[in-house]
């Protein structure tokens, strides 16, 4: 930090982003009991103050810097490090929750309490610079998904969230026995100090281990091949919001904790190749299942593991480039998913039984297709330059490895093609005389809410394809500067780097 | 550096409670049962971390003013997280389980999965599993499983 340049009393609000929501959620049953209306608002404001507080810190941020929270030094005390990357998460955290956030009525105080639980976890995901506060957040986050999962009150919703629930178990002892192998090692759970140290300690097989059993372990929220058995059910089963927050959401903060730990830490050609390999298989196994898929909450479900397979492949492409690519799939699947899921809202039926449904929502059904053309990736839309950033970067590199994964996304662009012009097709088809189209009752009020935030959405989108050139800048400096592993040690360690 | 001998077993204790917990999971169809195979696996990678930081021939971590060398505190911290936050899963699981056993009388996870799966299916007015393909432009006819869908109701 350089307090020259930076008031400290504005930088330091970014902590607020994580502390107002999780206290805000311990505190929300209590006002529950006294005004109702209070607790209805007091989740979006607090959404609010969070957002504006990023916002203020993004325009004074003129280099990364770091929060020791308690005013306790590294490596002893805990950090947060701020650069643009996290700080976009942080953001798109808050924004996020506050777009998906249970507006209708009838909602429990406890659903309002669970999603800023997992506003809060999700931002101190984005933030923390140190592993095992990481993983603090990371079953935060976890509880927090649970209890939405199941906030449905249907026995499937409950047997989903048990089954996620032990997926998830599974997935969090085998990263806390991965943090304990890192800490034989070298001693420490704070990123920087572990960037240091781990050139020679932590390049050998029991780094590659501890790399693999936290990959998998993360790897659960950020759907990674063999872990992700959980998606289907819970996407089907719980409220489309919730669906959506997971996907779009949860996922990409999963990514992102690896990805830093890649960066930083694991930054090893195995490391790299296993995560290339899980990645691949996940985009084989996604989009064929989602191929198969009869109903959109499925379809989308698999198509999701397919997208999220594809970001692991960027992001095992190494150095620069493939940061750049990464964050890059990974916003736009950040933006296009969950808009799809409050679209299955209403569609969430059977495919079949969508015959039509354009003439009763035209808005609804162009929504899909502006989305489904960008997750193909058809030109000019921002899908297909996140999609062309990732094949470039797979072709610079000369491994076998790389080509077979450049394979892989040409097929599987060629099925997503396939299924979601199938079910666009059959959104504009002809319905004879007579006979109902897909949806005959009118919309109810929250559908046309969830209308609106998907067309917001693709609002968004469309943006994006206006300026894709300063965004493609944008995205690029902040892949470099979260490529720079010299600058995030001299931040947290200023004077001599220990 | 050579670990003395009760580190090695400690060591190897701690690994086996983890695959003991994780062949428990793979292996038990009772939820119940998965769900104790978890905390034995927690209880393993718990141990583990505290073997991270340990040291036979230190003290506990009390400054006491003796100068003697102490065992290193953090990864105890740490445990401790790890064992309340364990803690806190468990008891959602287990009321989670309650909830599963109530609407569908069985922890039986085969079962489990394959109602789920009808449930779903059943919802969205799809016949489980895979089936033909209709024929295009013809309307499916209601599943088999007898699911009162919009469709099938005024076929």
């Amino acid at each position: 930090m350089n307090p020259a340049e930076m008031n400290p009393q504005d930088m330091h609000q970014i902590v607020l982003t994580v502390v107002l929501p999780l206290l805000a959620a311990f505190l929300l049953p209590v006002f529950g009991r006294i005004s109702m209306t209070f607790t209805r608002y007091l989740g979006p404001i607090v959404l609010l103050i969070g957002l504006l507080s990023t916002y203020v810190v993004w325009g004074e941020m003129t280099q990364p810097y770091m929060i020791a929270i308690g005013g306790f030094a590294p490596p002893t005390g805990i950090v947060f490090y701020i650069d643009q990357l996290s700080l976009l998460f942080t953001a798109l955290v808050l924004l996020m929750s506050l777009l998906l956030w249970p507006y209708h009525r009838d909602t429990s105080v406890r659903e309002y309490s669970l999603s800023l639980l997992l506003a809060g976890a999700a931002c101190g995901l984005a933030l923390s610079g140190d592993l095992f506060n990481i993983y603090v957040f990371y079953e935060l986050a976890s509880v927090a998904s649970f209890g939405l999962v199941a906030a449905i009150a249907s026995g499937a919703a409950y047997a989903a969230a048990i089954r996620y629930l032990i997926i998830s178990g599974f997935g969090s002892v085998l990263a806390l026995t991965g943090i304990a192998l890192v800490y034989t090692q070298t001693g420490t759970l704070n990123l920087a100090q572990l960037a240091l140290l781990a050139p020679e300690q932590l390049s050998n097989i029991t780094g590659i281990t501890a790399f693999l059993l936290i990959l998998l372990g993360v790897g659960v929220k950020a759907e990674l091949f063999p872990v992700n058995t959980w998606v289907p059910e819970v996407y089907a089963t719980a409220k489309k919001r919730v669906s959506a927050l997971l996907a779009g959401l949860v996922s990409k903060l999963a990514v992102l904790v690896l990805v830093r730990l890649l960066v930083l830490v694991f930054q090893t050609e195995q490391a790299l190749q296993i995560m290339l390999l899980l990645g691949v298989l996940g985009v084989i196994s996604g989009e064929l299942a989602a191929w198969r898929a009869k109903d959109m909450s499925r379809m989308l479900a698999y198509s999701s593991i397919g997208q999220l397979g594809m970001v692991f492949i960027a992001f095992s492409i190494p150095g620069e480039a493939g940061l750049y690519a990464g964050i890059a799939v990974a916003l736009h699947h950040l933006l296009v998913k969950p808009a799809l899921f409050l679209l299955a809202e209403r569609w969430g039926k059977s495919l079949e039984g969508l015959r039509g449904a354009a003439r009763v929502s035209p808005g609804g059904a162009m929504l899909f297709v502006l989305f489904a053309l960008s997750l193909v990736g058809v030109p000019p839309l921002p899908g297909f330059w996140a999609k062309l950033l990732v094949v470039m970067g797979l072709i610079s590199q000369g491994a076998a490895m790389y080509s077979v994964a450049l394979a892989v996304i040409l097929i599987a662009t060629v099925i997503e093609a396939n299924y979601f012009f199938r079910l666009a097709i059959t959104l504009y088809a002809k319905t004879e005389a007579g006979e109902k189209t897909g949806e005959e009752t009118e919309p109810k009020a929250h559908a046309r809410l969830d209308i609106a935030t998907s067309a917001l959405f693709g609002a968004a989108l469309i943006a994006a394809v206006v300026f894709i050139v300063p965004l493609g800048q944008q995205l690029k400096d902040t892949a470099s500067q979260a490529a720079n592993v010299k600058t995030y040690i001299s931040t947290v360690f200023p004077t001599d780097g220990r | 550096m050579s670990l003395p001998e009760p580190g090695m077993t400690l060591y190897a204790g701690a690994i086996g409670l983890i695959v003991i917990g994780i062949a428990g999971i793979v292996i038990s169809k009772n939820l119940f049962r998965i769900l104790l195979a978890l905390v034995i696996a927690e209880a393993g990678a718990n141990m583990m971390l505290v073997l991270a930081g340990f040291r036979f021939e230190a003290i506990a971590p009390i400054i006491t003013g003796q100068g003697m060398p102490m065992v290193d505190p953090v990864p105890q911290a740490m445990v401790l997280t790890a064992i309340v936050i364990g803690v806190g899963i468990q008891a959602l699981a287990l009321s989670l389980i309650m909830r599963v056993y109530k609407a569908y009388g069985t922890l039986d996870m085969r079962v489990l999965s394959r109602r789920l799966e009808q449930d779903i299916s059943n919802d969205a007015g799809v016949s489980p599993g895979s089936s033909e393909e209709e024929p295009a432009g013809v309307r499916p006819l209601p599943s088999p499983m007898g699911v009162i869908s919009k469709q099938g109701a005024d076929a």
